[in-house]
């Protein structure tokens, strides 16, 4: 009689639940993995729980050209995973119409411990950044109720929106949730230099020799484990008069940010040249260079470099040994970050089809 | 029972200021009833805004000209609606809404009127603020009225554009002399939300609560509302900054009691 009344209870319970949220199943949660010794991320992960769903309707979003205008350009288009969802050998990235962007595309990864985005830091949290590119005339200049009618009109969206979040409704903050919850899966902290700090790995003698020389030389800037302290910092660039950009004076309006920009993860270096807000920089030779001869000393220079950083030929060489340390193998080729349907054929990285299609 | 053009104080000194602050914070109950905009249900407070320039309704693409003689006509004016207050002072209850926005669009009129739920016995201060408060400015995407599908979003510099006045004046020296006022900003020193605050008129405790508020919101305040902003100075505002402040506290000056009704 009591399993009964326990029964019924259960049950009613049941059904009341049902009744509240409806037939649907819900998203199942996914849980954001802190790699060990890491600080705590700094997006609300509470105002955006990232579910299995979710991060499946962000990557189709990602790989989606309808987001653009004219179909060709994804956010992939310019954030390609070989590259570290940088713009492989691009100086600028190409955008609607033949036009150029007007900065560097930066690498995609580790954004959940970001505060603000783009190399002016105009973009104060993860959700909005994507409706920056998509209504870019530069970039994918579409405007953002038509790529919401475009999602709307596609039955496979449908689905996924309503798996995602509970029911079919396709709007702005759906849309940009599911892009951060893929893009926050986007974490890069399997490189050898990860693998050397968790005791896995050891250096070798020009690797070990590069981070000594980082640790003196570089590591007030980019410091680990992001690789950068996320600050903005003029570091002796001339003003290209083409583009003639500010920086960080665009967004504060503050004289005292007038050329400065974001300093740059190092994470995945090797891969996300052009180097420097513009791409200038064709490769760390270039970088390199810039800080032992290059700097422009202006009114903003950061004290850091304003006297140049010496670097013998030397130095210089195990630096680059160091560098290509951070370079993650296993979340370039992840099959998660690949475009949906590719799990099992990842795109191949540059010049690696030159080596598989040998006759 | 209609009355026209009734008497109003406008609450000034920093002091009452304060104590509404105080009244809000100790006495702010949730809101059981839906806010809604355009629909009229149970026992509620009806607001409306008409926008009007020089006491006319406002047509859309029709010449006016401002105090500096410049003719100009608008194609667009819309402005957010948000924190929502009403107090009666008999027994010091607050109703706040901190969590509504409204979009009032001059290009859609059912935006016009919203309609507040309304639990207080007698209204003797109203207050709301025009544009967006900050917290909302950084808590990634926001949707219904704050949807930045609705282009009142700047995505390159995160912030919402509080309120927006575009047009055409021969005057602006500009491409097809169009002016465009997008102004927005919600950090200290270039925070362009503005509070609108109503003393409402003193009532006796037998009378009735005012069920029903018509607002006048007059587009040529943009002008010389507190700042003298001439269109052939100024034919756009894009950005936060000292501009788009003095826009703001032009726009703080448009509001006015066309009329109430018990």
């Amino acid at each position: 009689m009591v399993t009964i009344c326990c029964l019924m209870v259960l049950l009613s319970g049941y059904l009341l639940c049902l009744s509240f949220t409806g037939p649907k199943a819900p998203a199942t949660p996914v849980t954001f993995v802190v790699p060990a010794g890491w600080p705590q991320p700094l997006y609300d992960f509470k105002q955006n729980p990232l579910t299995t769903q979710g991060i499946a309707l962000g990557r189709k979003l990602f790989y989606d050209g309808r987001l653009s205008k004219d179909g060709n350009f994804a956010c992939a288009a310019c954030h390609q995973q070989f590259a570290a969802f940088a713009t492989y050998d691009h100086n600028v990235s190409h955008g609607f119409n033949n036009s150029f962007t007007r900065r560097n595309a930066p690498g995609l990864f580790n954004l959940a411990w970001q505060k603000d985005f783009m190399w002016d830091g105009g973009i104060n949290h993860l959700d909005v950044q994507p409706l920056a590119p998509i209504t870019d005339t530069l970039e994918m200049a579409e405007n953002i109720d038509t790529v919401l009618n475009k999602l709307r009109a596609d039955t496979a969206y449908v689905r996924m929106f309503s798996a995602a979040f509970g029911d079919e409704k396709i709007n702005t903050l759906r849309m940009t949730k599911a892009l951060s919850q893929f893009m926050l899966t986007m974490v890069s902290a399997n490189s050898k230099y990860d693998r050397v700090m968790r005791g896995e790995d050891s250096f070798n003698l020009p690797q070990r020799l590069g981070y000594e020389i980082f640790q003196k030389k570089c590591v007030a800037c980019h410091a680990p484990p992001l690789f950068t302290d996320l600050t903005y910092r003029n570091t002796g660039l001339s003003v290209d008069p083409y583009l003639n950009d500010m920086g960080r004076m665009r967004i504060t309006r503050k004289p005292e940010d007038s050329l400065k920009f974001k300093v740059p993860s190092l994470r995945n270096v090797v891969l996300t040249f052009p180097y420097g807000h513009d791409g200038r920089f064709y490769n760390l030779m270039d970088v390199f260079e810039h800080y032992r001869g290059g700097v422009v000393a202006g009114s903003t220079t950061d004290a850091l470099v304003k006297n140049k950083i010496p670097l013998s030929n030397f130095e210089i060489g195990q630096l680059k040994a160091f560098m290509y340390t951070l370079t993650d193998s296993v979340f370039l080729k992840d099959p998660v970050f690949s475009p949906p349907g590719y799990e099992n054929r990842t795109p191949l990285a540059p010049g690696e089809h030159l080596h598989r299609y040998q006759y | 029972m209609k009355t026209k053009n009734e008497p109003l104080v406008k609450l000034t000194t920093l002091k009452t200021r304060w104590f509404a602050l105080l009244c809000g914070l100790i006495c702010s109950v949730p809101c059981l009833g839906q806010l809604t905009q355009n629909r009229e249900t149970g026992n509620m407070l009806k607001l409306t805004f008409n926008n009007v320039v020089a006491g006319k309704p406002l047509a859309l693409r029709q010449d006016y000209t401002n105090s500096f003689g410049e003719t100009y006509s608008v194609i667009k004016f819309r402005y957010y609606i948000t924190q929502i207050q009403m107090i009666d002072s008999s027994n010091m209850s607050v109703q706040f809404f901190p969590d509504d926005y409204f979009l009032i669009d001059a290009g859609d009129s059912s935006t016009r009127t919203l309609n507040i739920p309304l639990s207080l016995k007698r209204l003797s201060y109203l207050s709301f603020l025009v544009g967006v408060d900050s917290v909302a400015n950084v808590s990634g995407t926001q949707q219904g009225a704050l949807d930045p599908a609705n282009g009142m979003f700047w995505a390159w510099n995160t912030g919402y554009v509080m309120a927006k006045l575009q047009g055409i004046s021969p005057a602006a020296k500009s491409p097809a002399h169009g002016f465009t006022f997008d102004v927005g900003g919600f950090k200290p020193g270039e925070n362009a939300a503005r509070k609108i605050e109503f003393v409402l008129n003193p009532t006796t405790k037998k009378s009735k609560a005012i069920h029903s508020i018509v607002f006048n919101v007059d587009v040529d305040k943009w002008f010389n509302g507190t700042h003298p902003i001439k269109l052939a100075e100024h034919p756009g505002c894009h950005e936060p900054g000292a501009l788009a402040m003095q826009l703001a506290d032009n726009y703080q000056t448009m509001f006015s009691i066309e009329s109430t009704a018990k």
